[in-house]
């Protein structure tokens, strides 16, 4: 291995890791919030309510997260009461900004797939339990259908943090430079393309390896209680 | 630490776990036949429409080549950032396409004689406070801390990289692209060849850009090249010796002057040295 | 019209994006194939834990799982990649003209992201296989090979269909992604329209809704072998 590469590249890439935490980290805590909400709303008794977020998951499950990303940032940018207007040309206008609409949006339809199927684990006679005990509403779904719905779902909601932070890797096609848009530039200046791979690969699974620490963590103590 | 060989093996392996390679050489074009890698988005150098037949200078250049040398043309259609690889690899046996001669890109593979060469150009909008800039220094100094596209890549990005390092770069994979985002107010500047931008001011959404009267020449700094030549793989020498004489003779009897005339009109054929 | 729905009319771009289409289908069968045969071999690897072969396998999933997808591509893109020429040779694409290279590096790199969760599904569907049936079969002096044919193979294609609809449905929104090395796939088709005509929204609006269509048909598809596979019981 080139170690002189080496040294050019990996600073560079560094730079891009802290846009790619930046960018999954607001991402994530974006579309967390509208998932759930979309969760809810699927499970709610209304039909309008349902249906659209049943919709909403299908669109944004059923088409590549490249081309929503493009349509958000080359679309909506082309058309000029998004331009003329600050507070949308200050979400689409900027690439990182857009990226991050696009990565959420996009990260909340499987979210509130995964939160609806944590939801519906939940056992009715523990609903109808506190419901018995006078619990409000708001109150039975922050103390009882919440933490156990979460509980439920965390595994799977691991890997979907995994798939946002490859998602991240998409904001380079529309300039955003994070890790992957730093290794593609090297990769054209340098032509050493085998050794940038590396370098920004193992970045990557760092990133992973510890998402997946934390997750199992906090599932390990959601779940204390249970015998080992 | 690993040697890169053995690096290179690990990582083809674990991609391709159980495709194997043959061990059979790459085939050759067909002899007669010379296939030619070209951009096909970048106009009017390479313009290549939904069937895949290709216009522009290059396809002019490539046809003269092919004229000049008996051959029978055969175009493939490549993003720019990909040509040297696809060469490399085999994908066809020559490069034209508005390619720039430098010295990064001559330690992957040879070039021609250099037989055209274009100023490079700034384009900002009509009211911008760089407009009216005349002399280079001033021009990128004055970037620092604005937004400028390039394509990514190109000479154009390998010079703001080295000269205009505090400017914000934004790299483009197309032309297009960039123009989009220019038209939009996403960069304040694009700095590509006088060619591409004067098709960009010519469109409906070029109308309130203009150039910046700074012609960027690759005599103020060699990352923009030693001109304009055919790429051709290292070990085609034969053929190198073949198309540097044949490009001469196209040069001298003005047939690529004629070409540039076409699409450019203006002559920005290189005598050969 | 802000719009440009005449221009993508009018510039015939209508039969350039079925067309991409038709090579997005394509390029996504293609790679879910040998995805699936990368599955098949690495998913009994796992299940059957054959040694040093399973650390191999281990580390190739989840190198694909965990590195994004455009990298890997980018990868094989760039790099001067005389095997892609040769398994290309193999293959029969002599002279790698046109689409032919393109293609080539594109199955290349779906197909190996694609086996890389087919190996997980594959192995989850074995482990889900009861052992009674193995062990019954076992005691009934059925040779491993039959046994492999008529109790573990069938029970594991069924079991394995939900999780290979989820691959097929991640595979073939990956194919957009080779778009960035240059194959007239749908997502190229759109991103050339749309640099051309100045008009991004409606083309990638149109490549979206094709998108979606292709997922939602797919959907019904596995749906109904989904159907036809399971077990019929007595009521």
């Amino acid at each position: 291995m080139d170690f002189e590469l080496v040294f050019l590249a990996v600073p560079t890439l560094a730079k891009g890791l802290w846009l790619t935490a930046i960018l999954t980290i607001t991402s994530v805590a974006i579309g967390f919030n509208l998932g759930l909400a979309l969760a809810v709303m699927r499970l709610s008794k209304n039909r309008a309510m349902s249906s659209f977020a049943k919709g909403y998951s299908t669109v944004f499950r059923g088409t590549p997260l490249l081309v929503q990303l493009f349509l958000f940032y080359y679309g909506l940018g082309q058309l000029s009461f998004v331009r003329d207007n600050p507070v949308l040309w200050w979400v689409v206008g900027d690439g990182a900004h857009c990226a991050v609409m696009a990565l959420a949006l996009n990260t909340a339809a499987y979210t509130s797939e995964i939160l609806r199927g944590g939801l519906m684990s939940i056992p009715a006679g523990l609903v109808e339990a506190a419901q018995a005990c006078g619990m409000s509403q708001l109150l039975r779904f922050r103390r009882i259908t919440f933490p156990l719905a979460i509980r439920q779902a965390l595994p799977a909601y691991g890997n979907e943090l995994v798939l946002v932070v490859k998602g991240t890797s998409l904001a380079s096609t529309i300039t955003v430079l994070e890790i992957t848009g730093h290794a593609k530039r090297l990769m054209s200046q340098t032509y050493a393309i085998l050794e940038i791979f590396a370098i920004a690969g193992v970045l990557y699974l760092l990133i992973n390896l510890l998402l997946i620490t934390l997750v199992r963590l906090l599932e390990a103590r959601l779940t204390r209680y249970l015998p080992r | 630490m690993l040697s890169k060989g053995n690096q290179n093996m690990k990582l083809k392996s674990l991609l391709l776990a159980t495709i194997f390679s043959t061990g059979l050489a790459a085939a050759h074009a067909a002899e007669g036949e010379l296939s030619i890698g070209t951009e096909g988005e970048y106009p009017p150098w390479s313009m290549a429409d939904a069937a895949g037949n290709v216009t522009g200078f290059d396809a002019d250049v490539g046809n003269l080549l092919c004229a000049k040398l008996e051959m029978k043309c055969h175009f493939v259609v490549q993003a720019f950032d990909g040509l040297i690889p696809a060469l490399k690899a085999k994908r066809f046996d020559i490069i034209i396409s508005g390619m720039s001669i430098t010295a990064e890109r001559k330690k992957q593979i040879n070039f021609s004689v250099g037989y055209a060469e274009l100023a490079n150009m700034f384009v900002v909008k009509k009211d911008s406070d760089l407009a009216g800039v005349k002399d280079i220094e001033t021009l990128l100094t004055s970037l620092d801390g604005r937004t400028v596209g390039v394509q990514a890549g190109t000479t154009h990005a390998h010079f703001m990289e080295k000269r205009a390092s505090s400017a914000v770069l934004k790299t483009y994979d197309t032309l297009d692209q960039m123009q989009i985002d220019l038209a939009s107010g996403r960069v304040e500047a694009a700095f590509a060849d006088s060619s591409a931008l004067q098709d960009f001011l010519g469109r409906p959404d070029g109308k309130d850009f203009q150039f910046v009267d700074v012609k960027v020449l690759s005599t103020f700094d060699p990352t923009l090249g030693e001109g304009i030549g055919v790429g051709i793989s290292q070990e085609n020498t034969d053929l190198k010796a073949r198309i540097d004489k044949a490009l001469c003779e196209l040069v001298a009897d003005g047939s690529i002057g004629k070409a540039s005339q076409t699409w450019f009109k203006t002559d920005i054929s290189r005598p050969c040295q | 019209m802000e719009l440009g729905l005449w221009q993508v009319w009018e510039g015939g771009w209508i039969s350039a994006i079925l067309r991409g289409a038709a090579i997005t289908i394509a390029l996504g069968m293609a790679s879910m194939a040998f995805g699936a045969v990368i599955g098949v071999g690495c998913g009994l690897i796992k299940w059957a834990r054959i040694f040093p072969l399973t650390l191999a396998v281990d580390f190739y999933t989840s190198v694909v799982r965990g590195v994004p997808e455009l990298l890997i591509i980018y990868l094989l893109f760039f790099s001067s990649v005389e095997f892609v020429a040769r398994v290309a040779a193999a293959f029969g694409y002599e002279g790698l003209a046109g689409n032919g290279y393109a293609f080539t590096i594109a199955v290349v790199a779906i197909a190996a992201i694609s086996g890389a969760y087919s190996t997980e599904v594959v192995r989850g569907a074995l482990a889900a296989i009861p052992s009674g049936h193995i062990e019954a079969a076992r005691a009934l002096g059925i040779p491993g090979r039959r046994i492999f044919r008529r109790i573990i193979a069938p029970q594991m294609l069924r079991i394995a269909v939900p999780g290979m609809n989820n691959v097929w449905q991640t595979t073939i929104k990956d194919t957009a992604l080779v778009s960035v090395v240059g194959l007239q796939e749908l997502m190229r088709a759109a991103f050339v329209g749309a640099g051309s005509t100045r008009h991004p929204f409606i083309f990638y609006f149109i490549a979206a809704l094709v998108y979606l269509a292709i997922t939602l048909v797919s959907q019904g598809g596995f749906d109904w072998i989904e159907r036809i596979l399971r077990p019929r019981t007595r009521k």
